[in-house]
């Protein structure tokens, strides 16, 4: 076992890269499965990239000599990979350089705009998510009305194909903006305009369900081809909402439209919309929660809690973190969800809303979200507990059986400077 | 006096002033023809008593006397004639009585017991002047003008103003009379001038050219760029006293602004701001202008009402009250702000309270847009307690006394002008006619229909029919409904005017009926256009009279309610219902941060008056009289967090990026105390802010040090003696580099120009002291001028002012160390320093702190090598390290940001928590007040629910100098008390008879960062 780890380590410190295995063991560790349960000694099997066995260490026997490698997680954490979901992770690098920036196309209706082909996986900014845990995104285009279409990738990969989880997972919808100061208010506080975007996007919902319903095209119009899989449910159509007027408004829509994997992204008013949304089937990304609440006189508290008020609702829900400096703030996620701890939910809730919960809502839980047999072995191992700040350390991350390095650029230069200190 | 202005007596004066001249020049005149003398005759005293404009027709003669009889006259709030007489002559009031034989051939007006009032005056107004700058801006560069557009005293109102006959009618419906209007445009505004209300032309509204001087802390129309926030627009208004008093002094140049100037500061100085805050802040600018301000408020001033008791200043307040919400919804009712409903309830109890407390006080009608409001208003006023006499003196003697014009207005006493309103009944008490208004002796007479009121139900006799009708409440009816269709009427004056379409068989077709009102509305008689076209004789008699309801009861004592029982402090959601006190308190058996040597103990903390009284190892008992006693069982007491970069609770503009350097304006002078943000970091166990100027100039502003006691104004937040800190700012910010491709021509763009900048500034600072230096040597001579960015820039020479400076990459950190050694002096922090992890060695060396991000990175090119062991690498080698925020949002989690430096580098529980406590307040010279918990020190502790490194930490209690001011406890009624106030004050709303409604718009928030230009975010991809 001694040599075997030996070798495991020796090639991550030299190849700075992935480590590729047929077997793995995973012995003793604290097992946080994903779906609310844990084992607190766990036994872990993985075999060609598929967790093939998970089950209590001290009842479970095995043969040494069967595995590659074996590793001894005693006290330590297993989580499955934490997801980001709804992110510009991998689309941009320095948000202040123009260059680096592949998130927004000009254009509003732009469901044909793809993520996945710009998703760049050697991103400087994706190494330093993936060391906290976050080990699946989902890079999705801004701007517009409707900005394109995201896809589910894993932070590790020679390029997108090989990174890619779940291709054109759906399209992004950004619900009209109800009421904002400058913009002309009415007496019901939906103004003009909102209507009148309202109607502009129901028309082009109309033109693209009408569009898939044709047996014969004469020409191809790629927007629309784009839309079509919304409506036999192969596309998930995600409503950017926060406000109640638009999370109402999502649901009459969904409902005319007869979309069959519609997701609210945001969802600050949720809980007033709570039995709704439920009865709607409307599962929910909620907001970063390490926000501020919109108005002054809201609880101040009221980010942190919109989960749990939520959960209290029987809602499908997951944590998203989209907003300021997005993209480098993904390695935060686990630390949202463990803020949450303190505000309703318990541990294991916090982390299958960051993991099984997002799965199921991006359509990739079959395979990925949680620890279980026969999903892929996509998780990592942590010192301590993973959703605090003092206790995240990530020793070991599994990337569909792969073993990845923990190491990104920045421990390189905190090496550097270290040592040149201590040399002083 | 009175002679004087008669114009046929100029003439005549002219005319013998003109033999005179003629004397002086005959020589030349001799020369000229006789017909030319006599037309220069004639024209002369034209040309020299100004241009008459001719007359159409005939000249009118006026009645040299009118008496207005039989009235209820109020002469002064305090002084009335039940049944009385006013005399005028001429333009002036000659005489006011009871009773009085008046002079032959006096025009008698018979009042019918109507009541007479002096005519209002408004001291502020921008009447017939609205925009008028914008299109005469006369600033050419290279002028002897003062250098800063915003700051224009020569600006005389009275060359620029028009009438504007909409507005005066406005006003003249209002009841006013006269007003000082004035170009409501930039800082130094110039003077206003005096408008008599009449239907004159333009140039006989004037009354007098100059009446006062106007200022405001709002840029207004100046294109330059300086200044771009409030702290600038203080600064500037600063600086040019100091410039005026030097210029008054040396002599040395001409300078147009300020020999206007020179003029104007002898009229009344009116300082318009948009509420008590901004009150303040000009309060702190009075001392140096040496006149005394009348401030022209925003109509919340008893949001401050105990400071403005003790400072009564005086004060004009707005009769302009926020309108109500449409509330049809319940969605946006939920979505108005607490504060917005309590702003509406509260501005007509303004006065009131203002009047309690003893401030003097006058109206101003600037803004209201109907003059039914305006009357409303009025009503609603004295309705929440400001007596009739308070009030009518509030909107004539007050004004007259604040615009040095008592002599000639104010009240109705002989010799001064005949302005007056007429009304019908007293307008304070209920809506009623006005009936005349009378400008310096001239009457406008309003049209007063009805006089006599048509009401009740009436037999119309025409043509032998016999029809029914009724009429009530402006509506007109048939007895019987099948008769006829169509019918309508129309009163006016004592004439009423019906049509109909009748029905019957025989009478059938379309009938018009003019008639005369008699006998108070019981009987009318007239003329009818019948079905065949001729004209036939009708009348009409009431049957049955129908009572006026009285809708404007008069004001009775029973709807006079205290309204400010519920003012909060502040005013908004979460307000403390009372100012809390500090108290005694005891926290036991809780595990107490020290941050000293003992480092973390089990035991007990005792605070009293403020401060920590003793800190006690282990369960020893206490004393626990007259003390909260605190179970702190699993719990842990911390110092209070200070946040050593923060930009919360700053009103209008982080950056003064008007210049490269803005070293004069300080964030001090722009404490927003009422920032819910200041709250919610309570919620996360902040005590202390470094309030800091934005990056966007090399050198920027000085900072504020203050304790978030939520609910004080912003001088009591302040940390007293605190010492003094400023702003610098390195690389991408200030080289404008993420600015957009407009902004590349301001000097620096590069970081080689952002060094010369400071050895620039530093030796001009250098020069500045040498000076005074040479001057103060023997005091000869002309003082040199005082320049607030070169005394500032010594301070920090000298020592007296520490740098905090926003910094990223490592040439520039070490660019601005050197520049510092070679001025001898020290740069006290970098902050952000993101770049510092490699080169802590050299910070040791100089001395400088740190006060880092835990992990940001990525948002420009410059943080493209931040690493999240920045902190751990630095406090290793020994240099002070702080994390602060930068961010409204983190900063109410910097417990959780602090604790990433266990993770990232791997640095020890108690050295994290320093990071966020000790370290900073040392950062900030404030260790030997707060820091730590230790005896004497002050009472900011943090009660946490955990351990307060932890995910799951929440604060539980915040105290400041021993205050109460954030407890988890009272959040759940605190909700649900702002939950009640909004119904209570929603349901008042509804209830409002006859409200003014405006739809409620979401207002976006825009908190502010390093890099907020103005007062919105320049550019959200771009940040810190």
């Amino acid at each position: 076992m001694a040599t075997r780890f030996f070798i495991l380590f020796t090639s991550l410190i030299f190849s700075n890269g992935s480590f590729s295995q047929s077997s793995a063991l995973i012995l003793n560790g604290i097992l946080h499965i994903g779906n609310g349960e844990t084992i607190p000694s766990a036994f872990i099997s993985i075999k060609n990239g598929i967790i093939s066995k998970v089950g209590n260490y001290l009842t479970t026997s095995y043969n040494k000599t069967e595995w590659d490698t074996i590793i001894d997680a005693k006290g330590k954490h297993i989580y499955p990979a934490f997801i980001a979901p709804n992110t510009t992770l991998g689309l941009t690098e320095i948000d202040a350089v123009r260059a680096t920036r592949d998130y927004r196309e000009v254009g509003f209706f732009n469901p044909h705009i793809r993520s996945q082909i710009a998703y760049n996986v050697e991103s400087k900014v994706m190494s330093t998510v993936l060391t906290n845990g976050v080990l699946i995104c989902q890079p999705t285009p801004r701007g517009g009305r409707v900005s394109g279409s995201s896809s589910v990738m894993k932070l590790y990969g020679w390029n997108w194909q090989d990174a890619t989880i779940l291709k054109d997972d759906g399209v992004h919808v950004n619900w009209p903006i109800v009421n904002w100061k400058r913009k002309e208010p009415s007496k019901n506080g939906l103004t003009k305009k909102y209507k009148q975007e309202l109607s502009e996007l129901e028309s082009f919902f109309c033109l693209a369900l009408n569009y898939s319903a044709k047996k014969n095209i004469d020409s191809t119009d790629i927007r629309l081809e784009a839309m079509k899989k919304c409506f036999n449910g192969d596309r998930r159509v995600y409503f950017h909402a926060n406000e109640i007027q638009q999370l109402l408004d999502v649901i009459s829509f969904v409902e005319k439209f007869k979309i069959k994997h519609p997701v609210i992204v945001g969802g600050y008013d949720a809980p007033i919309a709570g039995k709704r949304l439920k009865d709607a089937k409307i599962p929910v990304m909620i907001r970063r929660t390490h926000n501020l609440p919109d108005m002054s006189d809201d609880p101040v508290d009221y980010c942190f809690r919109l989960p749990s008020m939520l959960k209290k609702h029987g809602i499908l829900f997951c944590l998203e973190n989209s907003g300021d400096m997005e993209a480098m703030n993904a390695r935060n996620i686990p630390f949202l969800a463990g803020t949450t701890t303190s505000y309703g939910l318990t541990e294991e809730e916090a982390i299958e809303a960051i993991s099984l919960s997002t799965c199921k809502i991006l359509g990739i839980d079959k395979k990925y979200g949680s620890i279980e047999k026969g999903k892929s072995a996509t998780f990592f191992i942590s010192d301590g507990n993973a959703l605090d700040m003092r206790t995240n350390n990530v020793s070991t991350i599994f990337v569909d059986g792969k073993t990845v390095s923990t190491k990104n650029f920045q421990f390189n230069l905190y090496k550097k400077y270290k040592n040149k200190y201590q040399n002083q | 006096m009175e002679k004087f202005e008669n114009k046929n007596f100029k003439i005549v004066l002219g005319k013998i002033f003109s033999l005179g001249i003629l004397f002086y020049f005959h020589k030349q005149i001799f020369r000229m023809s006789f017909k030319k003398i006599i037309f220069w005759w004639f024209l002369f005293p034209y040309l020299i008593f100004g241009q008459e404009i001719p007359s159409n027709g005939v000249q009118e003669s006026k009645h040299e006397f009118v008496a207005l009889t039989n009235a209820e006259i109020i002469i002064s709030p305090d002084k009335k004639i039940k049944s009385g007489y006013i005399l005028i002559k001429g333009d002036k009031i000659f005489k006011v009585g009871k009773k009085t034989k008046f002079p032959k051939g006096t025009k008698i007006i018979d009042c019918k017991k109507a009541i007479i009032m002096h005519s209002f005056i408004d001291p502020y107004s921008d009447l017939g002047l609205l925009g008028k700058r914008k299109t005469n801006s006369h600033r050419i560069e290279n002028t002897a003008y003062y250098w800063n557009e915003a700051i224009h005293p020569e600006i005389d109102a009275s060359l620029y103003y028009s009438r504007d006959k909409k507005n005066i009618e406005k006003y003249q419906k209002m009841g006013y009379g006269s007003i000082s209007t004035h170009i409501a445009d930039g800082i130094a505004r110039g003077t206003g001038t005096l408008i008599n209300l009449s239907d004159k032309n333009t140039r006989s509204q004037i009354e007098k050219n100059k009446t006062a001087s106007y200022y405001s802390l709002k840029k207004g129309s100046s294109k330059q760029k300086y200044p771009s926030s409030q702290m600038g627009s203080i600064a500037l208004l600063k600086q040019a006293y100091f410039d005026y008093y030097h210029f008054i002094e040396s002599k040395k140049e001409n300078n147009i602004s300020f020999n206007h100037w020179k003029d104007n500061l002898d009229l009344p100085q009116f300082f318009k701001v948009d509420n008590v805050l901004e009150l303040l802040r000009a309060y702190k600018i009075e001392k140096l202008s040496k006149a005394k301000f009348i401030y022209v408020g925003g109509g919340d001033e008893y949001n401050a009402i105990d400071k403005l008791k003790t400072l009564n200043p005086d004060i004009v307040i707005p009769l302009n009250y926020p309108k109500g919400y449409e509330i049809s919804d319940p969605y946006i009712a939920k979505k108005i702000p607490l504060k917005k409903l309590k702003q509406w309830e509260l501005a007509p109890s303004n006065a009131s309270i203002l009047k309690s407390y003893g401030v003097s006080f006058s109206f101003t009608a600037h803004g209201i847009d109907k003059a039914k409001s305006f009357w409303k208003n009025i009503r609603k006023t004295i309705q929440r307690g400001l007596s009739e006499e308070q009030m009518l003196k509030a909107l004539t003697i007050e004004p007259a006394r604040q615009l040095n014009l008592s002599s000639l207005m104010g009240s109705l006493s002989p010799g001064k002008y005949a302005n007056l309103c007429i009304y019908k009944e007293n307008p304070f008490q209920k809506e009623t006619t006005l009936l005349s208004s009378w400008n310096k002796g001239l009457e406008k007479k309003w049209d007063t229909s009805p006089i006599v009121e048509a009401l009740g139900e009436y037999q119309i006799n025409i043509n032998g029919i016999g029809l029914k009708i009724k009429i009530k409440d402006k509506k007109i009816s048939f007895s019987n409904d099948s008769i006829g269709e169509k019918l309508s009427f129309e009163t006016k004056n004592e004439d009423i005017t019906i049509r109909f379409l009748l029905n019957d068989s025989i009478h059938s077709g379309l009938y018009l009926l003019h008639g005369k009102i008699k006998t108070n509305g019981s009987i009318f008689e007239g003329d009818a256009l019948l079905p065949n076209g001729s004209l036939l004789t009708w009348n009409a008699y009431r049957t049955k009279e129908e009572k006026k309801q009285n809708k404007n009861k008069p004001v009775s004592d029973s709807t006079k309610t205290s309204h400010y029982i519920n003012l909060w402090s502040p005013n908004m959601a979460y307000g403390h219902d009372s100012l809390p006190k500090a108290k005694k308190m005891i926290f036991k058996n809780v595990t107490i941060w020290t941050n000293e040597k003992e480092g973390k103990i089990s035991g007990s903390v005792v605070i009293e008056n403020g401060k920590i009284k003793s800190v006690i190892k282990g369960n020893k008992k206490i004393p626990e009289e007259n003390a909260i006693v605190i179970n702190g069982e699993g719990k842990h007491l911390t110092s209070g967090i200070i946040d050593e970069h923060s930009h919360i609770a700053i009103s209008k503009g982080v950056n003064e990026s008007g210049q490269a350097i803005s070293a004069e304006v300080s964030i001090g002078d722009v404490v927003n105390s009422n920032d819910i943000n200041i709250y919610r970091q309570l919620a996360g166990g902040v005590t202390t802010s470094q309030l800091l100027h934005g990056s966007a100039n090399p050198i920027g502003g000085q900072s504020a040090l203050i304790k978030l006691k939520w609910g004080y104004l912003p001088e009591e937040m302040l940390i007293s003696n605190a010492p003094k800190f400023i702003k610098f700012a390195l690389g991408e910010n200030v080289k404008q580099s993420n600015w957009g491709d407009a902004n590349t021509s301001r000097f620096p763009q590069t970081r080689m120009g952002v060094e010369q900048i400071y050895y620039d500034a530093f030796n001009r600072a250098k020069n500045y002291k040498e000076q005074w230096a040479k001057f103060n040597l023997n005091k000869k001579g002309i003082a040199p001028r005082k320049d607030l960015e070169l005394i500032t820039l010594n301070e920090i020479l000298e020592g007296k002012r520490n740098i905090t400076c926003h910094s990223y990459s490592q040439s520039e950190i070490n660019m601005l160390m050197h520049v510092a050694d070679s001025m001898q002096i020290k740069i006290n922090t970098f902050t952000h320093i993101l770049e510092g992890y490699k080169l802590a060695d050299k910070m040791k060396t100089h001395g400088a702190a740190a006060s880092t991000f835990s992990d940001w990175w990525a948002y420009k090119y410059e943080v493209n090598d931040a690493i999240p062991h920045n902190a751990s690498l630095l406090h290793k080698q020994g240099v002070l390290v702080a994390i602060n925020s930068d961010d409204a949002e983190m900063g109410r989690r910097l417990n959780q940001e602090a604790a990433k430096a266990i993770k990232y580098g791997g640095m020890t529980e108690e050295d994290a928590w320093k990071m966020i406590t000790l370290n900073p307040a040392k950062m900030l010279h404030l260790d030997n007040r707060m820091g730590s918990i230790k005896e004497g020190k002050d009472a900011d502790l943090v009660l946490w629910s955990n351990h307060p490194l932890s995910i799951k930490a929440k604060a539980e209690k915040t105290i400041i100098d021993g205050i109460l001011f954030y407890d988890i406890k009272e959040q759940d009624s605190l909700i649900e008390r702002n939950r009640l106030e909004r119904i209570r004050i929603l349901t008042l709303m509804m209830n409002e008879k006859n409200i003014e409604v405006i739809p409620f718009t979401k207002e976006e928030s825009h908190p502010f960062h390093c890099n907020t230009i103005g007062e919105i975010e320049l550019n959200k991809e771009n940040l810190h």
